[in-house]
Parts: C-alpha cells; structure tokens; sequence
C-alpha cells in the first residue's frame, strides 16, 4: 500500500513539472505537416483494365498522420499517356510520365510507365475469378469451402486447388453452375447477386465490377488458364503506419501485388481486409481504417496466398503528453522507449533493490534468495550491484536447471510406450551435459535434429522415438524451432499467414527419410537415414522436393535431410531461429513474449516491438547463440528492472512491458521455493532425496500439487503446456492441503529459531526475509506484536504468520 | 466399461491362481539358485529354492564339472553341496531337480574364477566404499537408486578389469552400469552397455599410477529391487571385448587374436573340439588370469579365410574361395570390406553374417554384388541385428560379397565372419509349452507301472517326410509307444510307460528323431528355450537359456490309471462322439481327475478338459468332426492329472480314433409357411456307404412352437419329408440353423452326424388385397391350396412346392385376383 502511494505521488509531481512542454507539444500537430507520403511511390500500368490509386499521408512534427489523399493537388505531366479519376490512374498510351503531387508546400513527383496500353487480355480464371471468389467468401469454411461443400458446391478452401476449383465450377452439374448460353442464367452469377435464393445470400451487386468480371469470363466461353499463370510474388500495403488522432479519423489503405512476370497491380478491391484489434482500428472491405479507441492495431490484407499488415497507432485526440526521460540501461531499452514514446507511454519507475532480488532470483535460478545474499545484497552501496548480481547468478548450477526444464518442455522428454526409462534418462543427461557446458544453441540444435544412432547410444535420437509421423516431426519441429503452427497448412494454405501446403508438404520432406529400426536391447530404437521415403502433396500427389521454410531448395541428394535442414534451420541463414530463441528467452523473463505466444510466430501476429525482436535477434546470434549472454543483457535492462506500479500513462498497458508484470510462479518453482523456506525436502522417483522438482527428468513424474498449479505433461511442443491459470484447486490446496502445513511442521524452522534465542518480532522479520525478500512494514509489525500480546502460545502464533506469508499472493507472484 | 474389464481381468486372475495352485503345490518347481555362483574348485552348499522340492533324490546338470556330495532336501528348498572341479569351465550353466515325483524347471548358475564376498552396506557413498581385494566375485543387490561402491589397491602398470553380471544371470530386468574411478573420482573407464555382454558391462583399465581404486556400479537408469542380484567379477584378469577371427574349423588348431584389452592385444593357439559343442567360447587367459566369461566363438565345418585391406571396393575385394568362413574387422568409420569368390550355376547357399551372435559391437549390412557391381541381394537384420540371406547361383563367375555397419561405424574390434553353407536339411524336436513364460510339463516324467504322454513337435527345415522318433539311451524300465509322424504334421502323441519295477532314477537324454526313409539320413534332437526375463516394451523376452537334451525320469507310482475305451465306429465328417474314459483307481483313492486330449487331429474338435469326480470312474468326452476333418484311423491318447500330494500326471495308452466319411448325406430342401399352417421339409438322400438295419434321422434347430416327429429309414430311402405343425402365435422370422441330424448303430455304438442343413420360413398370413370388400372373402385371395393339401395319410405324399415356385404362383393368382377386381369394379361404377 505504502509503495503504491508513493509511486502515484511521484507521477503526478512529474506531470506538473512537464506541463508546459506538453502543451506546446501538442499544438503542433494542427501546424504545417513536416513530410507527405506518396504511396505507392511508382505507377506501372500495363494493358487497358489497370489501373492504380495513390494515396497520400502527412506526416506532423508529433508524428501524427493524417490522410489527406482529397486534399492534395495532382499535376500530370502528360494527359496523353495516363488519366486520372480522383486519385485514380488508368493507362491511355504507352509511354513514361511523371505526376507532381503537391501538399501544404511539400512536392513529389510520382514517375509513371505504361506498357500495352490498348491490349485488353481475356480474363483469366486463377487471377481474375478465382480473387473474386476469395473476397467475395464463397470459399471459406463455413461456406463452400468446406470439406464437404456447401449446398452440393464444394471449393477448395481459400482456393489451395485452383484446377479442382475450375473442374467443379465447369464440369459438375454442367450447364446449370455454367451455361454458356446464357451466361447471365449461370448460377455462379445468379447465386452470387441474390439473384436466385442462395444460402449465403448475395455476394455482390449485378452492376458490380466483381459480377462484371465473372460475367465476361463466363461469355468468353469459361476457358481454363492456357499454360502457367504468373504467380504473385509479393504483396505491398500502404501506408507504412500510421498514428491517428482521435477517434472517428479515417485512413485508407492501398494495396498492390506483384506478379512472377514483372507485372503489378492494384488488388484494393480485391483483397480481404482485417484488423488484429477492432477495439482500436477498424477496417471495411473496401479498405478505410477508423480509428477507435486509444491503442495500436495491425491492419491486414491478404490477398492470393500472402498476408501483409501495416502498424497504426490510435490517440486520444490532441492527448497531451511529456516524455519522462527514462534513461536506456542497454539497446533492449532503446527500442523499447522509441516505441513508448510513438505510444505516448512513460515507462514505470525501476524496482526497489529488495523487488530487484527476488525477481531476478527467482526468474534466474527458480529459488528465494537466501536471508545473507538479502543482507549482503541490501548493504552493498555499489550502484553496479544488480547488475554483479545477475552476473553471479547466472553461474549458478540452478540456473542450467531452470533451462534444462524448459528444454525438456520443448523437447518433450517424458517416457512413453514407446520410450523406456532409461532412454528418457538418457535424452535428459544428454540435454543436460549440453546446457550445462554452454554448447550454443545453434550447434545443440544442429545435433539434434540431426541425429543418427541407437537412443541408447546417441540419446538425441529420442527425439526422433518420441514422434515417428513425419508429418507431425515437421510441424513439432517448425513449432518449436521457428516459433510457428504450420499444422493448418496441412489442409489448406494458411490464412493468416504466408505458409502454402506446398510449403508445408515440401518441409515435411525434410523428414520423410528418417529409418527407425529395434535395437538389440527391446527398449532401444535406432535411428537412421534410410536414404529414401517422398511426401506427396495431396493435391495431384506429386512428389515434393525439399525446400526451407521460406527459404531455397537445397540440394540433398546422397545428403541426410535432416542434417541439411538442421544446418540451415539453427543458422543464421534461417531468420527466424534466433528471433524465436530470442523470444521464449524473453517470454521467460517478462511473462510474455514480444510475440506472443512465443510459438504463434505469424504475419498476423507481429512483433510488439519488431525493433527489439530484431535486436535481440542480432545480439543472439552475434553472441554465437550463447543465451547466457542474451539472459544477462535482458536482466540488466531498465525493461526488466521496471516496477509492477503503474503511471498515468501506462497503467492500461498490457503488452508493451511499460512496467513489471506480475507472474505467478511455476509449479516446480513454486514448490521448490516452499520447500526451500520451510527447510524441507522432497522425494521424487528418481531423484535422491532432497531434490528439486526443477530436476525431474521425466515429463511423467508428477505430485499433486505439480499437477494442480499446472507442470508440463510434456505431451506436446506446445508452449500452452506449462499452465499458469489459476484454479480452486491451486487455493484449497495452498490453504488446506498437506504441502504447506506439514512442511511447516516437518521444517520445524519457528522452533529452532526460538530456541537459537530469537525474539519474536525477529522471526517475524526472518520469515519476512525467507519467503518475501523484505523486513516486514512497521504496520504490518505492529499488527502482528497485537496478535502475539493477545496469544499466549509465540510458536503457534509464529507458524502461523509462516502459514500466511506462504499463503500470501505477494509469495505465490513473482513480482 | 474400463471397470467391467477391470472385474474380468480380476477374475481371470483369480482362476489362473485356483488352477495354479494345485499344479504348482505339486509338480516339483525350481525358481532360482543361490549364491549365483560358485568359485571352481572348492565345495559349496547351494540353495535351490522353488515349491514341492522336498524329494529331491539328484541334481541334473547340463555339463560336466560338477559332482554333489550331499542333498538335504527340505520342503521347498534344497541344500545341495556341490564340488566344483578345478578345470570347470567359468560362466554359465544349467541344473534342475529331479525329485522321487517329479523334475523340476531348470535354472542357471555360475562358475566364477575367483573367491566371492558378499556386499555390504552402506557402501552408497563414493566417500564410504566397501574395500575389496583384486581377484574377487562381489555377489550384491542394488536397490532402487542404490549405487554401490568398492576400493581396492592397484599397483601402477596393473590392470584392473570389472565386469559385472546382471541381466545374464536371469533374475530380474536389472540393467547393470559399471565404472572404474580413480581417488579423485575422475572415470577411467565406465560401461553401460556392452556389445560383448549386451546389457550387462564390463569395465577394464591398466592402473595410470599406485593408488586406490573405486568401482561404481548401479542400475543404469537408477532403478533396482529386491531381485537386483549382480555378480561383480573385479580383477587382474585380460577382458577382451573380441576375437578374431571369431570362429574357426572344428578339430583344427587356430591362433587367435583377443581385441580391446587395455592392457593390448593378447594372442592365443587353441585346439578346436571335433564335435559342436554348446554355448563354445574362447576364455583370454594371461598372468592377469581367466576372465570369468568368454569370447563366443563359431566352430564351422570350413576354415577361414580373412580380408586384405584395402578391400572398400568391389574392384579391391579380398580374393576368396568357397566353401569358407571371410572373416574381417569394420575397423575404422565408413569402412567397407568385399570379398570375391566365384561360384557355380545352381549350388545354393546360406549366406550367415555373424556379429553380433559372436557379440562383437558391429550392426552389419551384407550386400552381394556380380563382380561388375550389380546388385544380386542385401540384408540388415534377419538375424536380429545381424544378415543372412540364401544365395542361388544364377551363373558360373565371379560374385563379391559387401560388409559394412548400419550405421557406418566402425572400431577395432568390430569383428565380423561370413559363412558359406550349403543348404542342408534341419530338424528340431520340442515339447509345446504349457504355460506361457514357464516349462512346467516340458520334461518326461513317468511313475512306476504308469504312462505318461506328450506331443512332440518337429520343425522341419529344407526337408519334408515321415519322421521316426528313436527314443534311444531311455533310462531302465521306461518304453516308448509312437507312431511315425506323416510329413503333413508337426506335431504328435508320444507314450511313455514305465514298468513296475522300473528303478527310480533319471536321466538327461538326446532325444532325437530320424527321416523315415533312412537312406535320407536326416537326423535331429530335441531343444528347449526357457524365458527367464521379460519386460516392456510389448512382453520382451530379455534373458532366455536353451538346452538340447531332455530330462526323463522314473518317478514314485500313484493310485490311478487312465483308459480309453476304444470306440467301435468311426467318427464321421461332421458328426459327434462321446468318447468314454475310464479311470482304474487303487483301493482307497478318491481324487476328483481332470482329463484333456491334447492330441487333436485335423480337423477333430474336442473340450479343452472334462473331469471326473472323485465319486466317478468313467466320463465321456464330447468330440466333433469337421466337414474337412482327416480321414484316417488315428492314434490319441487322454492324460489326467488328480492331486496326489500335489498335482500327478497319467495318461492313457493310445488309442484308436478313426474319423471317416458319412455313410449318407441329405440334400435338404428350404421351406415356408404361415403361422398355424403345415410346411414340409423335403430331403433328398444320397448315399456314400452302406448301413446295417435302421437309421434315424431327427430335425433339429427348429423354433419353439413347431413340431415334427423323427423319420426311421434304411439303405435303400431314396428321399423323404418332414411335416412341420405350427401354431397360430409361432413366431414369424427364418430360421436358418434347422438341419437332420442323423444316427447310425453299429456294433451296438452309435454313429451321430449332422446330414444337411436348411432354412425354415414362417410368414405372417398377408393383410387382403386392398379395396377388396374383406367380409366377402370366402373364396381365400391368397394361395394356401398348395401348402395344404397333402395328409399325412397318403402313403407318398406329392412333391412340395419349392420357395420360389410358391412365390410364383402365390404372384399369379395375385395378378388373377386383381384383374377379377378391376372388372367387378367396372361394372360397378357403370351401373352407377
């Protein structure tokens, strides 16, 4: 209480402070623009139906945006080669140009080229009429998309198929989905403008360019694509960002593809528009983004096979706000306040040195410092003294323990029918021995997944017992490496992200060649490269070849597949193997990753902060994947040393670590620490007595209460596996169960105190020191001495406030 | 539902235990044998423990060696004082218990080379070791997540070798670790699993320095128990993990190089024994002293020939020649060795990689090529994870042979030989397994003026025909009764009977058999397996021991003999036999008898047992033929087992059984009516062989509420019906299981068979036609006259109608009827 008082004071004297400055500051923003963004920044056209709109932004000195596309005058050049309609160009002649588009004093020229100016190709079924059944949702799974169709029609979902699509659309029911007679009687057409009754009602008008484009296509005899069709190879969605001010201002977005033949095209009208936080931003289908309430939003468009998202940022209108000049401890603190103050957010205060302490114990090594490092910690006057502590902290063999834990999560080493005991046991000594000796991750990685052996003999062979379906071993693998859930690409391209099936399928090839034999021992498995084994795609069942996610196809003949991918994925050719290492190492120490979840990497799930994600990603691999390094740099930040108490500015700040968030502790350090503080052991099958419940091997191996407050089954790769939730259980269990009360009996610590001659407001200040890292408050003291004065029994009394403190959330949070 | 199965599992435990029990109180068992082992050379007492041992009158061992001085049987244990000899060979070997009712399982026990300690803890603590001398067997036990630790003095220079027995020694899945520390508990050397002793390890090191020495050894996932037995063999003795080559030709004298001794290569002229011998391995014998296991070594009928390195290519093969043994070394990573050997059109040949049965580290890949590096055939694991394949020469020219590891592995002492054998005919005789993982009833014990009986199995390999068992070397007083066993079985009834007067004794006997046809000289012996270790994954057998004689014994008589009562008449195809067993009891026996017939022949079915109850002399067991059943005049016999102090087991002589072709056969016809009318069964008879007097045929299977009486008829009935009656409320449905079954007297007996099948149709009467006024309906709409008409009471009544034909006309008079319909209507509405 008292602490959160004095923060709230602290704030508000800083506000006034500032005042001045911050209203100049917002003034500003009415004032002439400091830039105009001209997007996009080129016009191609090519062939009579292309076109092209511009939009324009300007940009404020506050860094404000504001869309002022009708506002801006635009020059041509030349009106013989290109023509305009609002902000809308379409070809004329073939030629090059230029456009001045002018704003508030600020110029710039738009170059434009058209090519084919009068050809008028036919329309084609895969990039005319198969983006209209996207964007028009006939192909999504609640519609015909479904597996088994809708109303007797079935497409391929989001159009994986395109030749399954045009054969269903042209040769089921022949006639009636197409007739080429009377191309207006098709049902396609029909179906889709509500013409006839249709489930999913009508689509789209009959004057509509959508309707317009199906209906040329079917009176021009419903024709296939003759030969290949150029392939979008990329997407671009403008503007790049944007901050609005206040709710109720517009912006419009514009999107443009890129085809394999040089080609570009303004796929606005076509692309499917969302929004990641409609509570901030919200988007129609024709593309103009709302802002709502303060906050920031990923706007998406997808469009063909890709997803592209642009970051807007929603303000309060004419919010008034003062930087606080938090000072960057290190580079992780640098991005974080650039963003911060794009956000208008002041970081909270730093942590008190006892906070500090706790903290960084508990999320360094899983146990409570001890009453003498809280003594020796509190008395050292050094101002580098957080940051020796981390430093010492991370030579501690509890802190390999922690990581061995979380491995083991990742790597599910648990026993199973499959794996015996002892492979188990060997996996984990295998895992162990490699965190222990600080092998870098990329190399750790690299043998893993390349491994080849017996799972006695070579225990990272288990890994490869633990899955034997390839396809399963592929999504395990993406999921748990590179951060990403490809399993929806199994089915289908994925949705939200830019994953196709052959990408999926050509992945999964990485892993088609794993030979699994009996060892002479039953329980040993031994792993080989059987040197052949394809995956098939299921559309057409042709043989993929292996190719990276994202990246080449390289060459693996005569190679073991798994050891050419394993040397690319744990490399820094692969993107994103260290920004995912980087991430769940982050994600450990403040309670969420900057994605988040830490195994949802996708387009449709940015970064909070991509500045920071590539940083860190950049640091990690510059420091050869030697995570000890990554650990120490996060810890020392001011990021991580940011207090739980909230300012003004930040206090509806849930995920861009403005301040501490508080975090329960895991099962397995939850129970160590409770064993720790009473004085208490635990037996775990096999492990000695006295053991944490960080050091169990086995996935398998579990109490009640590590079952209750939610330990890994290890049965998945998922990160949602360790569970954090809260549930009745975990409070029955902490307040009636057996661990606390009878490890308070059994620790008989309160006796022994008593008898090395303590007085009682001294244990009381011990146990404070044990379980919450701080001397109890003089009113929390003087509550207590009122409770020892009534009772006669100190001891009963004393165990009592032990019960409580252990019971406390300020001992079940890591805060 | 999980609890339902849960209850029957329940239950079947607990009827596995009532039917346990009196076998298990009875027939002598033997489960282990302890200490573990003994050291060569002295006289040890020996405790074999196991249930109803308290007669025990010898120990059987399977080698020589061993001589007992004293046997105090007591109860379900036996003290039995065993002197070693000097010359004995160390390592494995097998004994059981022959008692005055009975022999027991066998077991295994071991020959150690050096004096034994026993483990004392607490020994837990690398700080507080058990101190131990070098030249010591430690017999120990590791709890769970025990780890025991031992100390000894070594000079520099000295070699300190460890190896431990675990899993070998059957006790338990317990899967030993083993290491050598030094003061500072650096691991000098440490083995989890090695090749040579698969689970178990060894562990060898020449001293760096004088000093203090520790042996670790734990389970090595931390587990243990109770049974977690180990025999720690720690000394100065050479422990090669391989020889090489790893084989060689019987009677011959080969040098010998033992691999992978720290202290390094030892080499050795050894003399072969003429006769394949069990279990042969070469012992590394130095001034160190004798390792207390060997090296496995192949004794072939071929010598050797070794590879030439280089020899990675086809081109560079080693040149070899046929029939031989190529012995090589996988010696290095990636290494590949080839032979070349030519060979003529049409030989055949086994083609055997041994190398991990010689235990050596290496997991081979066998390929043949022609000599232009065309692949003719490959193999990785068919045996285990060793290679075989069977080789027909498809030309006269030059083929190569490829070795290479699974892996591409390799070390020095990855040893490895090829052998080529001509295909040659196998045969191995065995008594089937009555217990699942036991050997109970898998030896020939046979009381005083009694019979005993078993099935022999025969597998036959590259051969086929008529076996004759010898039975020869039985001991005194016991004769065998069997038949040759055809070339189509593998499996027959074998009697034993002792005489009256037959002296208590038993023996372990080659047990063989030979090819009836004796210019074939095909002869082969009997063998056994027994599971001592199972565990996960699935049932996994992880220690099994084989033998090749078999245990025979004269045992104390019992009060009851068992008889079949030959039946007179065969047993048809199809048909059934009450098969009657008598059981002749001595005065004052009451026992209730549980009788089986193991024996079936194809084709014949019988209940898995029928008793006799103690106030019963005789039983009849229900037999039943198969329409494909064998036709012959086979050989059975019954044996019976009733709790003489524990379960005692007699069987009957062998008996006739002859199952035969039917005498008739009935081609019966399908039938129908409707509920409260009359349907005849029509058969029709066909004849096969004639029969004395009269037959009665009855009709079974039909449904409650119809009725029929038997038929009597003679050779000479060509067809006749069944009147079925059925009532109003008989229920409607097909009863497809109605059938004649048949019975024939002969010789006073009865022949029982079932003729032919059929199926019966009761329909509900149809509703009328629709729009037919009903009440006028005297003349019936629906067609009963066909099935009706015929009485009992003519003499031949006319051939029934068949289904279809009823259908038909059942159709047609339908059709009539509607049309008659139509115009009454027409003219109806006419006159409107």
């Amino acid at each position: 209480m008292r602490l959160k008082i004095s923060a709230i004071h602290a704030s508000c004297l800083a506000l006034t402070v500032l005042a001045a400055a911050s209203t100049a500051f917002a003034q500003d923003s009415a004032a002439k623009p400091a830039s105009i963004r001209v997007n996009p920044a080129d016009i191609h056209l090519t062939t009579v139906r292309d076109r092209q709109a511009i939009i324009v932004q300007a940009v404020y000195p506050d860094g404000i945006t504001r869309d002022v596309t009708e506002q801006v005058t635009f020059t041509l050049a030349n009106s013989a080669i290109v023509k305009q309609e609002k902000n809308v160009f379409f070809p004329v002649a073939d030629g090059t140009t230029e456009i001045n588009v002018e704003y508030a004093g600020h110029t710039i020229a738009l170059p434009v080229v058209v090519k084919q100016a009068t050809a008028d190709p036919a329309i084609s079924f895969q990039q005319d009429v198969m983006p209209v059944l996207l964007k028009a949702g006939c192909n999504t799974g609640s519609c015909h998309g479904a597996k088994l169709g809708k109303d007797g029609f079935r497409l391929s979902l989001f159009g994986y198929d395109p030749q399954g699509d045009y054969h269903n659309l042209t040769r089921e029911i022949s006639g009636r989905r197409i007739n080429l007679a009377l191309p207006a009687e098709s049902l396609m057409i029909t179906k889709s403008t509500g013409v006839v009754p249709h489930t999913g009602g009508g689509r789209f008008k009959a004057d509509s360019e959508y309707n317009a484009t199906l209906m040329r296509w079917v009176e021009s005899g419903a024709l296939n694509d003759p030969g290949a069709v150029p392939k979008v190879v990329s997407l671009e969605i403008y503007p790049k960002g944007a901050v609005l001010n206040g709710q109720g201002t517009t912006q419009r977005i514009n999107v443009r593809a890129k085809y394999s033949d040089g080609t570009d095209r303004d796929v606005t009208s076509l692309a499917k528009f969302s929004s990641s936080n409609e509570n901030s931003a919200t988007i129609t289908q024709e593309g103009t983004v709302t802002a709502e309430k303060r906050g920031e939003a990923f706007v998406m468009a997808r469009f063909d096979t890709h997803t592209v998202g642009t970051h807007f940022i929603v303000l309060p209108k004419d919010l008034k706000f003062a930087w606080n000049d938090a000072p960057a401890f290190n580079y992780i603190d640098e991005s974080m306040h650039k963003k911060f103050k794009k956000l208008r957010i002041n970081p909270s205060d730093i942590c008190s040195d006892d906070q500090f302490l706790r903290r960084a114990t508990l999320d360094i090594t899983g146990v409570l410092p001890t009453a003498e490092e809280f003594q020796a910690f509190m008395s050292d006057s050094d101002p580098k003294k957080r940051d020796k502590l981390v430093d010492e902290l991370l030579t501690r063999k509890e802190f390999v323990e922690i990581w061995v834990m979380k491995w083991a999560e990742l790597l599910q080493i648990r026993t199973t029918r499959q794996v015996s005991y002892k492979a188990m046991l060997r996996y984990y000594n295998w895992l162990q021995a490699r965190i222990a000796s600080n092998v870098p991750m990329d190399q750790m990685v690299q043998e893993l997944l390349g491994s080849n052996g017996g799972t006695f003999a070579n225990a990272a062979t288990n890994y490869y017992q633990n899955e034997t379906n390839t396809q399963k071993v592929a999504e395990n693998v993406a999921q748990v490496f590179l951060g990403m859930r490809i399993q929806c690409t199994q089915c289908h391209n994925h949705p939200f992200d830019r994953w196709t099936m052959d990408d999926y399928y050509s992945f999964a090839a990485f892993f088609s060649q794993i030979g699994r034999k009996r060892g002479e021992d039953p329980r040993e498995m031994i792993i080989f490269n059987s040197g052949g084994g394809e995956v098939r795609h299921p559309v057409g069942n042709r043989v993929m070849q292996p190719k990276f996610l994202g990246g080449e196809t390289p060459d693996v003949k005569g190679k073991d597949r798994r050891v050419v991918m394993a040397k690319w994925l744990a490399s820094s050719d692969n993107p994103y193997f260290a920004r995912n290492l980087a991430n769940i190492v982050w994600a450990h120490f403040l309670g969420q990753g900057i994605v988040n979840e830490v195994d949802d990497v996708r387009v449709s799930n940015p970064a909070v902060n991509p500045e920071l994600m590539d940083a860190l990603a950049g640091h990690f691999t510059e420091y050869k994947y030697d995570f000890k390094k990554l650990v120490r740099d996060i810890c020392t930040s001011r990021t991580y040393q940011l207090s739980t108490q909230t300012n003004e500015t930040n206090a509806s700040d849930t995920v861009n670590f403005s301040h501490g968030s508080l975090r329960r502790l895991r099962a397995e350090v939850l129970l160590d620490t409770i064993s720790q503080v009473t004085d208490t052991k635990n037996k775990f099958s096999g492990l000695p007595m006295g053991a944490r419940a960080v050091q169990i091997a086995n996935g398998n191996t579990s109490t009640y209460f590590l079952t209750a407050f939610g330990r890994a089954k290890r049965e998945s790769v998922c990160a949602c596996e360790v569970k954090m939730e809260p549930n009745l259980s975990q409070a029955l269990h902490l307040l009636n169960g057996d661990t606390i009360q009878s490890k308070i009996a059994s620790g008989k610590l309160v006796e022994r105190l008593l008898a090395e001659g303590k007085t009682a407001p001294q244990v009381i200040e011990a146990l404070y020191i044990r379980c919450l890292t701080r001397k109890p408050t003089a009113k929390e003291l003087a509550s207590l001495a009122a409770v020892l004065a009534e009772q006669k029994n100190d001891k009963q009394v004393l165990e009592d406030v032990f019960w409580a403190l252990l019971n406390s959330r300020e001992y079940v949070f890591n805060h | 539902m999980a609890r339902r199965i849960v209850v029957g599992r329940a239950l079947l435990a607990a009827a596995a235990i009532l039917m346990a029990v009196p076998a298990w109180a009875s027939s002598p068992r033997l489960s282990i044998i302890l200490p573990r082992g003994i050291q060569r050379g002295t006289e040890q007492v020996v405790t074999f423990s196991g249930s109803s041992l308290g007669d025990a009158q010898e120990i059987l061992f399977y080698s020589p060696g061993f001589e007992v001085t004293k046997l105090e049987p007591n109860g379900n244990t036996v003290k039995v004082t065993i002197k070693v000899a000097t010359d004995c060979r160390p390592g494995e070997h097998v004994a059981q218990v022959r008692c005055a009712s009975g022999i027991s399982d066998y077991r295994t026990f071991f020959v150690d080379p050096f004096p034994a300690v026993a483990e004392k803890e607490p020994n837990s603590n690398f700080d507080a070791p058990q101190p131990i001398t070098l030249g010591v067997t430690v017999g120990g036990v590791v709890q769970n997540e025990d780890v025991d630790y031992y100390v000894l003095d070594a000079k520099k220079g000295q070699r300190i070798s460890a190896e431990v027995f675990g899993m070998r020694l059957g006790n338990t899945l317990f899967d030993p670790y083993v290491a050598i520390l030094d003061s500072k508990r650096f691991e000098l050397s440490s083995a989890d699993d090695t090749p040579l002793v698969l689970q178990d390890s060894v562990a060898s090191v020449v001293a760096p320095a004088d000093g203090k020495y520790y042996i670790e050894v734990r389970e090595s996932a931390y587990g243990g128990n109770g049974s977690s037995r180990y025999r720690l063999h720690v000394g100065t003795f050479p422990r090669p993990t391989a020889v090489y080559p790893a084989g060689g030709k019987l009677g011959e004298e080969v040098e010998v190089r033992f691999l992978g001794d720290p202290a390094g290569e030892l080499k050795q002229k050894v003399k072969l024994p003429a006769t394949t011998t069990p279990d042969f391995g070469l012992f590394a014998t130095d001034a160190g002293g004798i390792p207390p296991s060997p090296n496995p070594f192949r004794l072939f009928e071929y010598g050797n020939a070794f590879e030439v390195e280089p020899n990675e290519a086809v081109a560079t093969a080693t040149p070899v020649q046929l029939p031989l043994a190529f012995n090589g070394i996988i010696e290095k990573k990636g290494d590949v060795d080839c032979f070349k050997f030519s060979a003529k059109k049409g030989q055949v040949f086994e083609v055997e990689c041994y190398a991990r049965r010689v235990r050596s580290a290496l997991d081979p890949v066998m390929n043949l090529y022609y000599a232009n590096g065309k692949s003719i055939a490959g193999n990785d694991d068919s045996r285990g994870p060793d290679s075989y394949f069977r080789f027909s020469v498809p030309a006269d020219g030059e083929y190569v042979v490829r070795v290479t590891d699974h892996l591409g592995r390799g070390g020095s002492d990855f040893v490895y030989r090829i052998e080529f054998q001509a295909v040659k005919p196998r045969l191995t005789l065995g008594i089937p397994r009555v217990e699942r993982y036991g050997q109970y009833r898998q030896t020939i014990y046979v009381a005083r003026g009694n019979k005993f009986a078993t099935l022999i199995t025969a597998s036959r390999a590259n051969f086929g025909g008529e076996l004759v068992l010898e039975g020869k070397d039985l001991p005194a007083g016991i004769t065998m009764h069997a038949e040759n066993m055809p070339s189509n079985l593998n499996s027959m009834p074998v009697v034993f009977e002792a005489a009256a007067d037959a002296p208590l004794s038993g023996k372990l006997i080659d047990f063989t058999a030979r090819h009836a046809d004796p210019k074939q000289n095909i002869v082969g012996g009997f063998a056994n397996s027994a599971d001592f270790i199972r565990g996960a994954p699935g049932q996994s057998i992880y220690k099994r021991k084989a033998v090749n004689r078999l245990a025979i014994a004269v045992v104390e008589e019992l009060p009851f003999t068992l008889e079949i009562i030959e039946p007179k008449v065969p047993i048809v195809r199809n048909g059934s036999m009450q098969l009657k067993i008598v059981v002749h009891r001595k005065e004052g026996f009451k026992g209730a008898i549980n009788v089986q017939l193991p024996f079936r022949p194809p084709g014949l079915g019988a209940a898995s047992s029928v008793n006799i109850p103690a106030d019963k002399n005789e039983v009849l067991y229900p037999l039943s033929a198969n329409g494909g059943a064998q036709i012959k005049k086979w050989r059975i016999y019954a044996i019976g087992s009733s709790n003489v102090k524990g379960a005692a087991w007699v069987s009957s002589q062998l008996a006739t059984l002859e199952i035969a072709a039917p005498y008739v056969t009935f081609a019966v016809q399908r039938a129908s009516c409707e509920q409260g009318e009359e349907a005849q069964i029509y058969c029709k008879l066909n004849h096969a062989a004639a029969f004395d007097g009269m037959a009665t045929v009855k009709l079974l299977g039909l449904p409650p509420k119809v009725a029929t009486t038997d038929i009597q008829f003679n050779k000479d009935t060509k067809e006749l019906t069944f009147i079925l009656k059925t009532e109003k409320d008989t229920k409607p449905g097909k009863y497809n299981n109605v059938f004649c079954q048949l019975i024939i007297t002969q010789n006073g007996e009865s022949i029982v068979s079932r003729a032919g099948g059929t199926q019966l149709q009761i329909d509900k009467p149809l509703p009328p036609p629709p729009g037919q006024p009903v009440v006028k309906a005297t003349p019936k709409p629906m067609p009963k006259v066909a099935a009706g008409q015929p009485k009992p009471a003519p003499p031949k009544p006319p051939k029934p109608l068949t289904r279809l034909q009823k259908l038909r006309l059942a159709a047609k008079q339908r059709a009539e009827a509607k049309a008659t319909a139509r115009e009454t209507q027409e003219t109806g509405g006419g006159s409107k």
